[in-house]
Order: structure tokens, then C-alpha cells, then sequence
């Protein structure tokens, strides 16, 4: 049996100490957070207390969301214009997250000497260790990811939560594991404890309820406390009503519904945006852990391990589920001791039924036996682990498109030097489009963007692994393919005037094939903000253009954006990123250039590398 | 062709819909406002306001026409019916007439008045609506929906949703009221909930003009039970006659049979399921879209009951939404041995527990005279058939993105056809490609354009015939990708069309081609254009367009040379005058293109038909 330090990365002493401080903070409210330093090792841990009122878990209907740049704690320090990492790339999604817990963090950073002790225990290179019990546990992640984004530190953080609520959407899971950051996040739940779920329903369906639910569990933070049966079966219930329906929501997409009737009636509920993120550790109640990494399975099994049995248990169920929340000290202490752990890795192979499984996946059964989880729960964990392999194979199967791209941009390479030969550069030969290799070029172009639109469509859909935007590869090959076949694209579009039907390129015309990968590169080589515009140079020009032949005599109105063109291109053409091809006669550029005012050439940046 | 989707790892998802829609709220909002409804509002309706929701519920007690002859008649949904149900039959001209229900109709239009006053003053007040009802409350909710969805499409609304959900309604109307429900696609606005043996949503599929009597007492009886919601429903049977119960049960179950042997959907007028069914059992629900799915599983679950109990199980529907709600939190497992490992068997067989129609040992108390286990066994396997015909359907995002993957691979056959044209604007003959393609259509450099020209065709069909059958996903037709590449394929081939068809002397079989000629697909294309969220901005062309943007263009201009030759040779003077003033209209309508540049430079070629035309006009008319 596989102890759980090897599973997780985390060392157990690490977890227990964290878990004993996590809970050691209920202890003192008023201090927004306690630094303990490790005897044995060079862990520091930050452990934040919980918060029991209903304001700090939802700051408004329904679920007290906020997207993420509504702050400025995510944001890269120092860079300006550096987008955050949470968010998707190409489709430029930004994650959302729990606003009540973001500001919470907010005011702790700015009322307190955390961010300077965090800096100390980084430069001293100390392991740091963000750690929280209840709500405590949400203000833990959300600095983890403060601190991730904020500090390139050689040290990663590690986050250990114990019942936390569930703290952002599944962009904010799709960043993490995108930047690799998703491993630091430990999240212990204990089968039937209803914290980490409270906020899959939303404020309205048990406002009154909650209050009083927190207060209870305040209360127990300080010592046990008996009754409140009719409120707790109340809460439980609607709470995993509510479960059920995002659960149900999420297993129909998992398994490929098709039916309509699925976003309509979704249409007329509030399904919570929540989902986990990191590796989870359920207790089982009988000293074993299951660790499970799937966001989607974790999802799933969040809501199927506090299913009920039979109806008649409801009212124990609803009690142990408040119960549970202040379990994690001994239990962790118990399961330690035993040692018995299953890791839920291969989800497509689950065994379904609860007896019949095979001798290796002994185990496994029984883990998921004592979680409760029926054939129907299983189910929806096989279709999570397919979905991800699903993924995968559809980068694979694009990888192996590599080298038809490859082949693809070597042929509009070759065009490029044959058009440069004729003096007029590719950009122009394009536009007007008279040689038999002209239209073999166009062929070419089209047949690649049919292989990049199937990425773009697959980004869109969140079909591809999450690391496929920042994989080292294809952000050089898009990078590449951008470069070359981007002014293509533009030709085409003022060959066929589209500008002036549907617009300029930039606004209106400009693929998503193009934005998705210049975001790919900004991110990757954390670029301001529509810093990589290379390929785009042509677009400009045409704007430019345009705006002179129609307004002959205006030069001052336009004089800051050719300033500027001329200042990037000089920097493109030194890093090489844009080819000499553009000064060639023939040249819609040149031709362009030639026509600005006498004074203002003499002194361009670019003159020089005009007239060698 | 290298596989892009992978079928291997499919589930059976009808029983997870099913449980989706027992955890929200909405089934049983909706089952307690028709249960007051029933009681409290016969022959009308009851309205409530829940948050942002508005329910409209139907009183399951209608008022009688009493012309029951005509009970099972199917009227066609058309404009006589004030237009409320244009968008509907608007684009079947040429098939099947859509039809309903004549006393279904009937009720509808006699509460409609009352109905849109209320429905408008929810406008600006809710975001949504759920319309309900039982019975046949659940059909005039059903019109109800269709109108407001309508209603809906033509104006800018507030309201984002529409939803109905009808309990054990008998049904609507007929195949083609399906399919163009599923061309709007309102398919996933429609929700029937349908208890395993209620005989009331399986009546209409049956020939019930001998048994009109005996119906009109059992909705009666139903009537009257609806009065009271609370009296305990099981045994109350017993107050009908047994041969009246009989004769209706074996009437419908034999020709429910029947259908579902059918390869086809008979057509006709037969009435046909449409939107998704939710099937309730004591063990479970699922929920079950495609049609034929749906009457299998009607006629096998109703095979499984009795005469006393399809009438009682009519009068069930709080239990079921009950306990379709309750569920939710139990852990439920399989209860019989051998449960398959694959995903989509275990599925099938969970979803047969569920809906009961499992081969196990028959409850003892039913009474139907041919059962033996080989009738279960044999329900069984039809289940499962039935469910993986459902599941077959589609999976929309996929085709989309499979459709991209042969667009990219179809385009190159556009580009050439580009080449051809730019290669005719510069040829020393002066003609465009119009003129080149209809002068050459035999020449080998024609012949292959030719051939470029029905793989796009081919290719564009099969498009539509995939949105029209909902295969793909349901905001295709608003994408840009595809609205551009559709616009920019109609006008670069679309003169080619024209070209062939004035070529081959079609017009003079047919007719001209813009009202004889054109294929659908243009005009389809042409409302995916108006239709896009782009808004227009007048623009000012620098220079001609690379594509003349009215596709139809040189379609006008062959019209407009036989109104010259015409004008001619015709010897009436009033007839002359007006061929003069079309010629007149249509001149205007050209300089006014050239003028904004929105001709391509074919058309001006000096040896165009175009240009050609205009000399013989002015010459005419100096």
C-alpha cells in the first residue's frame, strides 16, 4: 500500500502540522492570520482563521462571484500590462472567483505584516506553507495563487486546506494545471462534511438557514454542541439538492448529452460556477483516504459520497454532516496511523458494480465501497476519466499535424524568397494575384487554416489538455505559422476589400487562429499585452494607407501611429521577427512610405534601412 | 479519411437527464400550480410569479365542444390562425402541411385573447417563463408555448426562456409539426412528463373513432377525480366499467404495437411526439428525445400494465414528481446480478431498472392475458434497442467541428474557381467569368470549374440537410465562421449557377431563375447574412468589390435582356410601357451598384452581357 506522503508530495509530518495549526487559528478570530515556524524542518506555515458570517462567504446573489481582474491582488507585480495567468489563453476567459474570500485576503495584505513576513520566509528560502481550516482553508488557496503569481520564486508555496469551501470555476482548475501549479493545492474533505459543498447552492435557496448553520459551527469551533436536528436536515437537503443539480449538469456534458432540453432547463436555475481544483483527499469515515486529482471526478464525487442510503437516515446524515467538519484532526491522526490510501487514477477502468472487481482493483473497490458510491456515481467518474483521455488524444492526434504544418509553412517559406526575387515581396504578389503560384500559395494557406481552426474550435470547447497552450513547441510553431501566413491573411482581405464591407482587419476581420497564438506567446514569454503584434505589421500599413489616399493632406493626424509603426518595425526587423522584404520597390509599404512627407522621412528611425 | 470521433466511450445519459430535472425545483413548481389549477380553475388557467420565473398552469379540466366526432381530426396550422404561428410554416411550402389537433386548436384560440394580455403584462417583470398543465391543460400549454416562442422570435424580448412542461397530455399534431419545431430548435423547449402506464399521451396514437363514446365517459371520470387532489387514487378505477376499460387499453396498445413496428414514421395524418419525454416509474425516470424512442417506449411500458392502472396512473402525477424529486439524494444501486463493465451497457441496464422494463420475474398483479416471460424478455431487448437508437442521434459539437475539418478540405476547390475568375477579368476577350463559364461550358478549363461547382454544392447541401436535422450545434448558423464562408461561396458561385442555368435553356422549361431556378441553399444563406449580429455600417468602397454582392445580379440581367428583346417586337402599347419601365427599374438599380462599387470589375468587362445590354438600351432609347 502507497503511504500518502509518496502520493501527494507532501510530507505527513508537513500535513499534520499544518492541520493542528489550520485549527489552532479558530482559536484567535482577531488575528487575521498566525505564523508558526516548523521545529523540524524549513517549512513556515501561514494559517488563516475562518469567518462565520454569511457576508464574508457570499457578498451577493446567487453565489458571490467576481471575475478575477476585479482585483489587483492576480495580477503578475512590477509587469505592467502582463495579463494574469488565471484565465485561458487563446480564449482570453478569465477564472472567476468567491468575492467575499478574495476580499478577505485583500484586507489581510493590507492591514497586516503578512506580505512582509512571506517576503522574509521567501528570500530566506524557506518552504512556505499556506494552510486554513473552514473558510480558512479558501483564504489559504487564494493566497498561494497571490503569492504564485506575484513572486518567480525557486521555491514553489504548498497549500494543505482541511473543509474548505470551494473557492472559484473551472477556468481558475484550468489555469493551475495549465501552469503547473495545481500539485501545491492538498484539500482534505471529509466524507460527509458539508462545508466544501455549501457553496454549490446558491444564497438564495438557504439564506436563512445559513446563518444559522454558521453560527452553530462557529460555536463548535469552541466546544461541542448538540440539537439543531430540523435545521441541519433542512440545510443538508437543500445543499445537496442543489449538489445534485450541478452535478447531474456536469455528468450529462461529461458523458456527450445532445439534448437541448439540458441548457434550457439550466436556464431557468442558478447552477453554481464552483468547482475544485488541486488534489483532494477524501476520508472514507473508516480511516481510509482516497486522493483523487480529476477536477470533474472530484466534482462528482463531492455530492455521490454524501448520498443518503435509505431516507430514514437522513436526520444522522444531516448531523454527522455538521459534525464532520471538526473531525479532520483525529481522523487525519487515525489514517496516518493506518495507512491504508488509494489513489483514483485510472477512472475510465473504475469497477462499476460493488462486488465483482478484479483482483487488482480489490482495493479501489473497497475505498469507493465505503465512500458509498453506487453504480450510478461510478459511472460519472468513468466518464471524468474519459473525458481526460479524450483530451489527450486529441493532442495527439494534432501532434501528429505537426508535420503537415511544418511542410505547409517550408512551401509559403519558399514562395516568400521566390516572390522577393520579383521585387514586390509575397505580402504584394498575394494581394494582386495573377501567378499560377500565387494560387498554389492560397491553396496552402487555406489548407492550414483548416488544421489551425480545428485547434482554435478545440480551445474553445476546453477539449485539449490543459498545458497544450503553454507547451514550448506549439507556441514556437504558431509563432512561426503567425508570422508567415498572417499577411497573407491580411492580402487577402484588402485584395477582396473586405475592409470596407465588413471593416479594418484589426477589428473586424482578424482571426481567432491569429489572436489565440499571439496570446500564446505573450503569455509564455510574459509580454505586455498585445506586445507580439508582428505579424499584424501589414494591417497597419493598409490602415495607414487608406487613411492617406482619403484624407491626402493629413499628416499630423496620423503622425503618432506611423511614429510608432516605424519604432516597432525597426525592432522587428533587428530581431529578425519581420524579413527585409518589406523595403523591396514593389512594395506596398515602400510605396507608402515614399509618399510621407519630405520632412518626416529625413528624420524616421527607419530611413536608414529604407535606402540601404 | 483518418477517424476524427471516437464512438468506443459512449454513455447512456437518459437516466441522468432524468435526474438533472429532478433536482431542480421545476417539476414539482410546476405539478403543485396544475394540481391548484385542476381543482381551483377549470377551464382556465392560473398565473404565479416565483422569483424570476412566471408560471402560466392549465386547468386539467377543459370545457367540452362536445363535436367529439371530429375529436381525433387534424386541422392545418396556417395563416387562417391570425399568423400566431408564422415562423412555424413558413419554410415547408412544399411539404406536409404542419397540423394539430382540432379541439386542441379550438380551446386554444378561445383563451388566446385573455392569454396575451396576461403573457404581456409578464413582459419587462420575469426573465422566464414556464407554461404547464395536465391533462389536456398540458396540449394548450404546448400551443401556448409554440405561439409565445413565436411571438418571441419577432420582437427584441426580455423574456430569454421559454419552457413547458406538460403531465400525461395526449399529444399535438403531426410529423411535420416535429420537424419544424426541430428546425427552430425548440426541441429542448418542450418537456413531457409521461407516468409508465397513463393511457391519456398514448390515446391519440390509436383509432379511436369506434370507441368516442367510451373515451368521452373516461374523461369524464377524470374530470371528476381531478376535482379532489387528495382522494386516494388506487382502486378508484373500479368505479369504471371493466369491458370500457378493456376496449380502450387493447384499442391503443394494438395499435401502439403497430407504430412501432413501422420502419418509417407513417405518414399522413398521424400524430407524432415532439420535444422530450420524461418517463416516471416507481423505480426511476429517464428522459428520452428522439421520436421513435419515444413511441417504443411508450407502447413497452404500457404493454407492462393493465387496464385499471393506465387509468389510474393518469391521476398519479404528484406521486411521481414526488418521487422523481426524492431520489435524488438516495444512493441507488444495481440491484440484480451481472451488471456489464462497459459504460454504455451498465448505463442501458441502469436506465432499464429504472424505467422497469428490466426481464425479471412479473409482479404478480398484472393482468394482462399474454404475458409470460418470454413477453418480458422480449421487452427488454426492445428497450435497449430503444435506447441506443436514441443515443445514436448526434453529437453537434463534434459534427461541427468534423463539418470544419471538410470545409478546409473543400475550400481549395473554391480558390480555383477564384483563380478561373481572376484569370477570365484579365483575359484579353474581355467577358468575366460569367460570360467565359456559360460561352466555354464545354472546354476542359470549364468542365473542371464545373466539377468544383457541385462538390461545393454537394458540400453546402449536406450542411443544411445537418442543421435542418439537428446535427449540429444550435448558434451554427449565427456562427461568423460559417456565415462568412457561406456569403463569400454564394457570391463567388452563384453567377456560375446562373450561368449554367440560362445556359442549358432552363429558363425556358422552368422559368427564370431567381423565382424558377435558385437553389434553396442561397436563400438560406441569405438569411444567415441578414441575420448576422454584425450591424451594417455604410462603408464607402475605394474600389470595386472583388464579388459582386447581389449574387443574384447577372440573374437580373438575362430578365432584363428578354424584357429588351421583348420590348421590341411587342405591338401594345400599355404592355410596352411597362416592359419599358422595368428595363427603366433595373438600369436604376444597376448604376446605383456601380456607382457604389458594389459590382465586381467582370461586370463592366466590355464584352460582358452586362455591358453588352447597356449599349443595346441606349441605343433603343436614343
Amino acid at each position: 500500500m502507497d503511504r500518502l506522503g509518496e502520493m501527494t508530495g507532501f510530507r505527513e509530518e508537513q500535513i499534520k502540522e499544518a492541520c493542528s495549526i489550520a485549527m489552532t487559528a479558530h482559536k484567535s478570530p482577531e488575528k487575521p492570520y498566525l505564523l508558526e515556524k516548523s521545529r523540524t524542518s524549513s517549512d513556515v506555515f501561514f494559517s488563516f482563521p475562518g469567518s462565520w458570517s454569511v457576508s464574508n462567504w457570499f457578498t451577493r446573489q446567487p453565489f458571490g462571484e467576481i471575475k478575477i481582474d476585479r482585483s489587483e491582488l492576480m495580477s503578475p507585480k512590477g509587469n505592467d500590462n502582463v495579463a494574469t495567468s488565471l484565465r485561458s489563453i487563446g480564449r482570453d476567459e478569465l477564472a472567476t472567483v468567491n468575492e467575499g474570500f478574495l476580499r478577505r485576503l485583500e484586507m489581510i495584505l493590507s492591514n497586516s505584516s503578512l506580505q512582509s513576513e512571506v517576503e522574509k520566509a521567501n528570500t530566506e528560502r524557506k518552504q512556505i506553507v499556506f494552510t486554513g481550516h473552514s473558510s480558512g482553508g479558501a483564504i489559504a488557496i487564494l493566497a498561494t495563487v497571490w503569492f504564485l503569481e506575484q513572486y518567480k520564486s525557486r521555491m514553489s508555496p504548498l497549500c494543505v486546506t482541511f473543509g474548505s469551501p470551494l473557492v472559484a470555476d473551472f477556468i481558475f482548475n484550468h489555469a493551475l494545471r495549465r501552469e503547473n501549479w495545481s500539485q501545491y493545492f492538498l484539500h482534505f474533505v471529509m466524507r460527509y462534511d458539508i462545508v466544501p459543498r455549501i457553496l454549490l447552492a446558491p444564497l438564495s435557496s438557504m439564506e436563512p438557514e445559513l446563518q444559522q448553520i454558521l453560527y452553530l459551527l462557529n460555536q463548535k469551533a469552541m466546544f461541542p454542541i448538540q440539537g439543531y436536528i430540523a435545521e441541519a436536515s433542512k440545510f443538508f437537503e437543500t445543499v445537496m439538492r442543489n449538489a445534485s443539480a450541478v452535478a447531474s449538469h456536469a455528468a450529462c456534458k461529461l458523458m456527450g448529452n445532445t439534448n437541448p432540453i439540458l441548457e434550457t432547463v439550466a436556464s431557468f436555475i442558478e447552477l453554481s460556477p464552483y468547482r475544485p481544483s488541486g488534489t483532494f483527499v477524501f476520508y472514507t469515515g473508516n480511516g481510509k483516504l482516497v486522493v483523487i486529482r480529476n477536477a470533474d471526478a472530484i466534482l462528482q464525487l463531492l455530492f455521490y459520497s454524501s448520498q443518503l442510503c435509505s431516507e430514514n437516515e437522513l436526520e444522522a446524515i444531516a448531523e454527522k454532516s455538521l459534525n464532520n467538519h471538526f473531525d479532520y484532526q483525529s481522523a487525519l491522526q487515525e489514517s496516518l496511523n493506518m495507512q491504508n490510501v488509494v489513489n483514483l487514477d485510472h477512472l475510465e477502468g473504475l469497477p462499476l458494480s460493488s462486488n465483482g472487481a478484479a483482483a487488482e482493483n480489490v482495493a479501489t473497490n473497497m475505498a469507493l465501497n465505503d465512500l458509498g458510491l453506487s453504480t450510478r456515481a461510478r459511472l460519472c467518474l468513468r466518464a471524468a476519466g474519459e473525458q481526460e483521455k479524450q483530451k489527450l488524444s486529441n493532442q495527439q492526434r494534432m501532434d501528429k499535424k505537426k508535420a503537415d504544418i511544418e511542410a505547409g509553412l517550408a512551401m509559403l517559406e519558399d514562395y516568400k524568397m521566390k516572390s522577393a526575387l520579383c521585387k514586390v515581396g509575397y505580402y504584394d504578389a498575394f494581394k494582386i494575384s495573377k501567378d499560377e503560384d500565387d494560387f498554389k500559395a492560397n491553396v496552402k494557406r487555406l489548407e492550414l487554416t483548416g488544421i489551425w481552426d480545428e485547434i482554435v474550435e478545440m480551445l474553445n470547447r476546453y477539449e485539449l489538455p490543459e498545458g497544450f497552450e503553454s507547451r514550448k513547441d506549439w507556441v514556437e510553431l504558431a509563432t512561426k505559422y503567425r508570422r508567415i501566413v498572417e499577411p497573407l491573411d491580411i492580402a487577402n482581405y484588402h485584395r477582396h476589400a473586405k475592409n470596407e464591407d465588413t471593416g479594418p482587419y484589426m477589428y473586424k476581420g482578424r482571426p481567432r487562429r491569429y489572436k489565440y497564438t499571439q496570446r500564446w506567446r505573450e503569455h509564455a514569454l510574459r509580454m505586455p499585452v498585445g506586445s507580439s503584434g508582428e505579424s499584424c505589421f501589414w494591417a497597419e500599413v493598409e490602415e495607414l494607407q487608406l487613411y492617406r489616399t482619403t484624407n491626402p493632406g493629413a499628416f499630423e493626424d496620423i503622425r503618432e501611429r506611423i511614429l510608432n509603426l516605424e519604432k516597432k518595425l525597426q525592432e522587428w526587423i533587428r530581431d529578425k521577427q519581420i524579413s527585409n522584404d518589406v523595403f523591396l520597390e514593389g512594395s506596398t509599404f515602400t510605396k507608402w512610405w515614399i509618399s510621407l512627407p519630405h520632412q518626416h522621412k529625413s528624420i524616421s528611425c527607419i530611413q536608414g534601412l529604407m535606402n540601404s | 479519411m483518418e477517424t476524427e470521433t471516437s464512438c468506443q466511450n459512449n454513455f447512456e445519459m437518459s437516466e441522468m437527464l432524468a435526474t438533472f430535472l429532478g433536482s431542480t425545483p421545476l417539476l414539482e413548481e410546476a405539478w403543485r400550480l396544475c394540481s391548484i389549477a385542476n381543482t381551483k380553475f377549470p377551464g382556465a388557467y392560473l398565473v404565479e410569479q416565483i422569483g424570476s420565473v412566471a408560471y402560466v398552469a392549465f386547468s386539467g379540466r377543459q370545457r367540452d365542444s362536445g363535436s367529439d366526432q371530429s375529436s381525433r381530426n387534424l386541422v392545418p396550422l396556417d395563416a387562417e390562425n391570425a399568423g400566431l404561428f408564422a415562423p412555424l410554416y413558413r419554410h415547408s411550402e412544399a411539404e406536409e402541411p404542419i397540423k394539430v389537433h382540432n379541439r386542441m386548436l379550438k380551446l386554444f384560440l378561445s383563451i388566446f385573447p385573455r392569454l396575451q394580455i396576461q403573457i404581456a403584462a409578464l413582459m419587462g417583470k420575469v426573465k422566464s417563463i414556464v407554461i404547464t398543465g395536465q391533462s389536456i391543460g398540458g396540449t394548450i400549454a404546448s400551443l401556448s408555448a409554440l405561439w409565445l416562442l413565436c411571438h418571441l422570435q419577432s420582437m427584441s424580448s426580455p423574456i430569454s426562456t421559454v419552457l413547458c412542461i406538460t403531465f400525461g397530455s395526449p399529444l399535438l399534431g403531426n410529423e411535420a409539426l416535429r420537424r419544424s419545431i426541430i428546425r427552430e430548435r425548440w426541441g429542448g423547449n418542450f418537456c413531457h412528463v409521461v407516468s409508465k402506464h397513463d393511457i391519456m399521451p398514448r390515446l391519440l396514437f390509436a383509432k379511436i373513432v369506434n370507441h368516442v363514446s367510451k373515451i368521452q365517459t373516461l374523461l369524464n371520470f377524470w374530470h371528476w377525480c381531478m376535482v379532489s387532489p387528495h382522494v386516494i387514487v388506487t382502486g378508484l378505477s373500479s368505479q369504471l366499467p371493466d369491458d370500457l376499460k378493456d376496449a380502450i387499453f387493447h384499442c391503443v396498445l394494438k395499435d401502439l404495437e403497430l407504430l412501432t413496428q413501422a420502419e418509417e414514421p407513417l405518414s399522413g395524418s398521424l400524430f407524432r411526439p415532439f420535444g422530450s419525454y420524461v418517463f416516471c416509474c416507481e423505480e426511476g425516470a429517464i428522459c428520452v428525445e428522439n421520436a421513435a424512442s419515444v413511441v417504443k417506449m411508450m407502447y413497452l411500458m404500457l404493454a407492462t400494465g393493465s387496464p385499471s392502472c393506465s387509468i389510474e396512473d393518469h391521476l398519479m402525477y404528484g406521486d411521481y414528481v414526488a418521487k422523481v424529486s426524492k431520489q435524488v439524494l438516495k444512493a441507488r444501486n444495481f440491484h440484480e446480478e451481472g451488471l456489464p463493465d462497459s459504460s454504455y451497457e451498465a448505463g442501458v441496464a441502469l436506465a432499464l431498472q429504472s424505467s422497469e422494463l428490466i426481464d425479471k420475474e412479473p409482479v404478480k398483479d398484472l393482468c394482462f392475458s399474454r404475458q409470460n416471460s418470454n413477453l418480458r424478455k422480449e421487452v427488454a431487448i426492445m428497450a435497449k434497442d430503444c435506447l441506443q437508437m436514441a443515443q445514436n442521434d448526434h453529437k453537434p459539437n463534434l459534427t461541427a467541428a468534423n463539418l470544419a475539418i471538410k470545409l478546409s478540405k473543400i475550400v481549395p476547390f473554391r480558390a480555383e474557381i477564384e483563380w478561373y475568375k481572376t484569370c477570365c477579368d484579365e483575359a484579353d476577350d474581355q467577358m468575366g467569368y460569367y460570360d467565359s463559364f456559360k460561352l466555354k461550358g464545354g472546354s476542359r478549363r470549364e468542365a473542371r470549374v464545373n466539377l468544383n461547382r457541385h462538390k461545393l454544392a454537394g458540400f453546402w447541401n449536406s450542411v443544411i440537410l445537418m442543421l435542418e436535422n439537428n446535427k449540429l450545434p444550435h448558434d451554427f448558423d449565427r456562427r461568423a465562421k460559417w456565415v462568412n464562408a457561406s456569403q463569400f461561396y454564394k457570391l463567388l458561385v452563384e453567377p456560375l449557377d446562373i450561368a449554367d442555368y440560362y445556359r442549358t435553356g432552363m429558363h425556358r422549361k422552368h422559368g427564370h431563375y431567381i423565382d424558377h431556378g435558385r437553389e434553396r441553399r442561397y436563400e438560406i444563406f441569405d438569411k444567415w447574412w441578414r441575420d448576422r449580429s454584425v450591424p451594417d455600417e455604410e462603408n464607402k468602397r475605394s474600389k470595386f468589390a472583388s464579388l459582386t454582392q447581389d449574387s443574384c445580379f447577372w440573374a437580373r440581367v438575362e430578365e432584363a435582356r428578354e424584357w429588351l428583346d421583348n420590348v421590341r417586337s411587342e405591338s401594345d402599347v400599355t404592355k410596352r410601357h411597362l416592359l419599358w419601365h422595368k428595363i427603366d427599374m433595373f438600369e436604376k438599380y444597376a448604376r446605383k451598384l456601380i456607382e457604389n462599387k458594389e459590382v465586381s470589375k467582370d461586370v463592366l468587362a466590355k464584352n460582358s452581357s452586362f455591358s453588352r445590354w447597356m449599349e443595346e438600351w441606349k441605343e433603343l432609347k436614343s
